[in-house]
């Protein structure tokens, strides 16, 4: 019984895929393995080609180079609907003169299943997603949530091989966010099937995802879990992108294997020489200690509390420094106060190109 | 209510979001006057289809009962007496009507759906080329009595032969615009220019007077209502929807019938409405077109001005009336729709 | 296997089969008819018993319209121009000029100069035709005529239909009743409303010969007179056809953002103003677009002068579409046809400058 809900998963592989809209280069030279029954994010801000991404996939955009294999088969220039996938969009795209169980139904009734089967299956999907009361009502007549069910369980009822979520979350208010952010987790792993998924989110990512795969102007730049992504990122884009208030930048350079900039002058052991860095510490690595006493000095900026937390803003030559401190933590009116970072945790980028520097202390 | 009332004068308004009493003097005596302008010649339809003859010809009457006795002959007329006539060209108009309109939705909406949604590409040349030949075809049949069958598959032999290699010596590409512009641009098209030619095509094919005629004409002159129509209607409805029903496995026919129609009532049902009443109201292409056995309602009603008694105005006036009736009952099944599906295919065009 | 690939070609190819009704219908009933006609209009064609024998005559049908016998009967006649004819004339031409001196100066391709080109020779030959025809005192042929029925017949029922469109889109007590009421012409088959309009008329019988006859003209034959059968044509063309301009601007009133006229009161504008500034430039492209379907349909116009007046007295009322149709009705398939392509060049080079100058450049400029 437990089987039969499990889909057959396929992997899916993406070799070098590219994508032109007229001149512009949208998508460029991605390559990913995805594995049967994994759940991959495809994370990046607005116009990075995540969304162009999954469309390829789909098959609702035609691939300009590069080939796509789902399982075993090259389906670069299958039509969608022999693809065997089914994708929730942003705005659920439930059909508005359609019941619930219309709506529900309506993949099966495209594969001419007969009108019985239909309806267990439609009720059985129904109830895997809490809707079995609402079958008669229009989407129309439905809360967010309802209709976010509504569009996963149209989605589950073919037990497609390969599961694909474009921001199926962006509509949603917060609370229901989370609830619905565990459901989705709960769900893809009690059916076994391979899911991209794509976000903006990074909290969305980090939680969902087995692997993350981070993509800035249609490159990947890291591909990894989200452990790895978080806390060993490949460059300064990924390291800025993810974690929320995200990481603090500072720019200098490096000189006897110490990193120095105006006022700052901090011991890295093992760091080549070069005079365009960006150092990188996360706000929860950083601590704010009496002026002079920490690696470095600056001016107090604001300080908010958010209930388990105080989030201290500085500012130093300009950029700013968040500290996430205890939440009983007080500024008082200091003006000039001394942050100490954690050696262990300090990551270190050529402004340039943004890559990571290694050195033995930054791991 | 306890707010104190302030006098004003007639120019101010009496309070906050009203009009002033002058405003609405002036505009309430506007609007009446022009509802009886608009009104008023209705009326007289009306009155005058149950006037006698003796009541038209001694001069204005104004009031059933108390000006005139209304009287039934002029519909006795109509229905009994030359019911042969006026049975066949309503039940012509009705079929026709309703034919045409039924084929140029069906077509035109297609021909739109496809337009706002799938890339086209033609190419200029090409097409160019195409017309090129066909009006080498009509020539060397029209004119130098060449066997039509003949002329036609030397026609198609040679595009087939040529258009490939002319094609891809110029690229020059239409887009969707194009051809919507020109499906659009039909209707500059005043029948009179086309109708000749179309006259003699279906001589041709002895086809005149006959139905299959006049509704193939009538569709193609409504086919650009359709597509400017319907192409701004298609354009609203958000494409997710048949992208998720492409993945779900639906054909294009299936999303068109399942998700787009569906969805497209209000303007289909204002469309549907305007093209019936160009239809039904048609003129000149059923004057050329029909003689007898087509003759449809406008055709009946122009002919009755060419009787010897003159014109008779009781007979015209139920014949008028019998002709507006239909009109004005779809138009008021349909109203819940008209107002919306006009809204679109106005504001975004 | 073999279904699944079929179906396959399908679902590719779809999208043109959806497109290819349309086209086949258009290009059977509507492109091929355009050729055939433009080969007839230079030809004389004579029916015989079930065909037609055909004859070419190279220009002469379109040279009898413009330069011979039937030069009064599309153009008017000419004699002596007479001094305001020539003046008007003369204004006209220096003020078309200045325009494409403008034109020139401000910016300047190819395109946009032949296309400016083609208007300004079209206005400047009716603007002559008018000051040589009207202005003279001489008979105006059918293109004047049609001409006066588009352009004063599409003005009355702009100025008219956007009034009544703007006091009815104001909420206010019986809104509903008079849309309703004002929409109704809109649905009266245009042979009826020549009829209704010449019962309207009738000095005698009518409803309003007491008015007729109390104002002295209860002997007076409106239909014999070339001035007052036009303007009667016109007025129940108007009566007609202002319902559509006010159906679709009411649509267009109401479609505008009550936010801006709310602004625009706080901000200090008057009722004037806040029509001028706000509404109006809002509705524009509406009413652009509505009054080139209007002047398209006005072109065809030929059901009214025929049920009304039957192109008559003499041919003051007659439309390019009814000479053309008499002439088919003669037998004249090559004058019939040249006749039509006189009326189509005429509209489709107003039209589409119409769209280009009025309705695209409002466009461009939104954009």
């Amino acid at each position: 019984m437990k089987n039969k809900d499990k889909g057959t998963a396929k992997s899916i592989s993406i070799r070098s895929m590219n994508k032109f809209f007229q001149a512009v280069h949208v998508l460029k030279d991605l390559s990913l393995e995805v594995q049967a029954g994994e759940f991959l994010v495809l994370l990046g801000p607005s116009g990075c080609g995540k969304s162009t991404a999954l469309r390829l996939i789909a098959g609702l955009e035609s691939i300009s180079s590069g080939e796509l294999f789902i399982g075993e088969t090259n389906v670069t220039n299958v039509l969608p609907k022999y693809r065997d996938i089914a994708m929730v969009f942003q705005s659920y795209a439930l059909y508005p003169h359609k019941t619930v169980a219309e709506n529900i139904g309506f993949p099966l009734k495209m594969a001419k299943t007969p009108k019985a089967d239909i309806d267990t299956a439609v009720l059985a999907a129904a109830q895997q997603v809490e809707l079995g009361d609402y079958l008669e009502r229009f989407p129309g007549q439905l809360s967010g949530g309802q209709r976010q069910r509504v569009a996963l369980a149209r989605a589950i009822i073919r037990r497609p091989s390969v599961f694909l979520m474009d921001e199926p979350l962006s509509n949603l208010d917060a609370k229901l966010r989370g609830n619905m952010r565990a459901e989705l987790k709960y769900m893809q792993s009690k059916l076994g099937v391979t899911m991209i998924y794509v976000t903006h989110d990074q909290i969305e990512a980090m939680t969902l995802a087995h692997r993350v795969a981070v993509l800035k102007d249609g490159t990947l730049q890291q591909l990894g879990t989200p452990k790895e992504v978080y806390s060993n990122p490949a460059n300064l884009f990924v390291a800025g992108f993810m974690g929320s208030p995200p990481m603090n930048f500072i720019s200098g350079a490096i000189d006897n294997e110490s990193f120095t900039t105006k006022g700052v002058k901090l011991p890295l052991p093992g760091a080549p020489k070069s005079n365009q860095v960006t150092l990188g510490f996360r706000p929860e690595d950083c601590r704010i200690v009496k002026a002079g006493s920490g690696a470095m000095d600056a001016e107090v900026y604001t300080a908010e509390l958010t209930g388990d937390q105080v989030l201290v803003t500085l500012q130093l030559h300009g950029s700013q420094i968040v500290s996430r401190m205890p939440k009983e933590f007080e500024i008082g009116d200091t003006q000039i106060a001394g942050i100490e970072v954690d050696a262990r945790h300090l990551y270190l980028f050529d402004s340039e190109s943004g890559l990571r520097i290694t050195a033995d202390s930054t791991r | 209510m306890t707010k104190p009332a302030a006098r004003r004068s007639l120019f101010e308004p009496p309070d906050i979001g009203q009009m002033a009493t002058a405003t609405k003097i002036v505009l309430y005596t506007v609007l009446l006057a022009w509802s009886a302008f608009v009104l008023f010649p209705i009326y007289w339809l009306i009155i005058t289809s149950f006037k006698t003859i003796a009541a038209v010809n001694q001069g204005p009457y104004f009031l059933p009962w108390i000006d005139f006795e209304p009287s039934l002959h002029a519909w006795k007329e109509l229905f009994v007496n030359d019911y042969r006539d006026t049975f066949r060209a309503y039940f012509n108009s009705i079929v026709i009507s309703l034919s045409a309109t039924a084929l140029a939705i069906l077509v035109g909406s297609m021909a739109a759906y496809a337009l706002s949604r799938v890339k086209f590409a033609p190419n200029l040349i090409t097409i160019l080329y195409f017309v090129g030949l066909l009006a080498l075809t009509g020539v060397a049949v029209g004119i130098y009595d060449v066997d039509w069958r003949v002329a036609a598959a030397t026609a198609i032999a040679l595009f087939f032969f040529l258009a490939r290699a002319i094609g891809r010596l110029y690229q020059l590409r239409l887009q969707n615009g194009d051809i919507l512009f020109w499906i659009i641009s039909q209707r500059i098209l005043a029948p009179i220019v086309v109708v000749v030619p179309i006259y003699m095509m279906f001589q041709s094919v002895r086809l005149l007077d006959t139905h299959l005629a006049i509704i193939l004409t009538y569709t193609v002159i409504n086919l650009p209502v359709v597509v400017w129509l319907m192409y701004d209607f298609f354009n609203s409805i958000p494409r997710d929807l048949e992208e998720s029903a492409q993945l779900d496995g639906a054909t294009m026919i299936g999303i068109f019938r399942e998700i787009i129609l569906p969805l497209s009532r209000a303007g289909l049902a204002a469309t549907t409405l305007l093209v019936v009443i160009l239809c039904w109201n048609e003129y000149l292409l059923a004057l050329f077109l029909s003689t007898n056995k087509a003759q449809t309602m406008p055709i009946l009603v122009a002919a009755m001005n060419a009787g010897e008694r003159g014109i008779l105005w009781w007979t015209m006036s139920a014949v008028i009336m019998i002709m507006i009736i239909p009109v004005v009952i779809m138009a008021i099944l349909l109203q819940k729709y008209i107002a919306k599906g006009i809204l679109v295919g106005a504001v975004k065009g | 296997m073999q279904t699944s690939r079929v179906s396959e070609w399908l679902d590719r190819h779809m999208g043109r089969l959806f497109l290819m009704p349309a086209v086949v219908l258009i290009l059977v009933f509507s492109i091929f008819p355009l050729v055939a006609s433009l080969i007839i209009a230079f030809a004389r064609i004579r029916l015989t018993g079930g065909g037609f024998s055909v004859r070419f005559v190279g220009l002469r049908n379109f040279e009898k319209q413009f330069f011979g016998s039937e030069q009064f009967h599309l153009l008017g006649t000419f004699t002596d121009i007479s001094v305001i004819g020539l003046l008007f004339g003369l204004l006209a031409t220096l003020g078309l000029i200045w325009w494409m001196v403008l034109y020139v100066r401000a910016h300047f391709s190819v395109v946009g100069f032949l296309g400016r080109m083609i208007t300004f020779l079209m206005a400047l030959g009716l603007a002559w035709l008018f000051s040589a025809t009207l202005l003279s005192g001489n008979l105006f042929g059918t293109l004047g005529t049609t001409l006066f029925y588009v352009f004063v017949g599409c003005g009355i029922q702009f100025l008219i239909g956007t009034a009544l469109a703007y006091a009815c889109s104001f909420q206010f007590r019986g809104t509903t009743s008079f849309r309703v009421i004002f929409f109704v012409p809109m649905m009266i088959t245009p042979i009826g409303v020549g009829y209704i309009f010449r019962m309207m008329a009738d000095t005698t019988k009518g409803p309003f010969s007491g008015v007729w006859q109390w104002v002295g003209l209860g002997e007076f034959a409106w239909a014999s007179d070339p001035w007052a059968a036009r303007i009667f044509i016109v007025v129940a063309d108007s009566w007609q056809w202002i319902p559509f301009v006010f159906i679709m601007l009411l649509a267009a009133f109401e479609s505008v953002p009550r936010d801006f006229t709310e602004a625009a009161e706080l901000d200090g504008a008057n009722a004037w103003q806040k029509f001028t500034e706000i509404t109006w430039p809002h509705v524009l492209p509406v009413a652009a677009t509505v009054m080139l379907i209007r002047v398209i349909e006005a072109f065809k116009i030929v059901d009214l002068p025929n049920i009304m007046t039957s192109g008559g007295p003499g041919i003051a009322t007659e439309s390019v579409s009814l000479q053309s149709y008499f002439a088919w009705r003669s037998l004249d398939l090559g004058q019939a046809s040249a006749i039509a392509y006189v009326l189509l060049f005429v509209t489709v080079i107003i039209c589409v400058s119409f769209f280009n100058l009025v309705v695209l450049a409002r466009v461009r400029k939104a954009s």
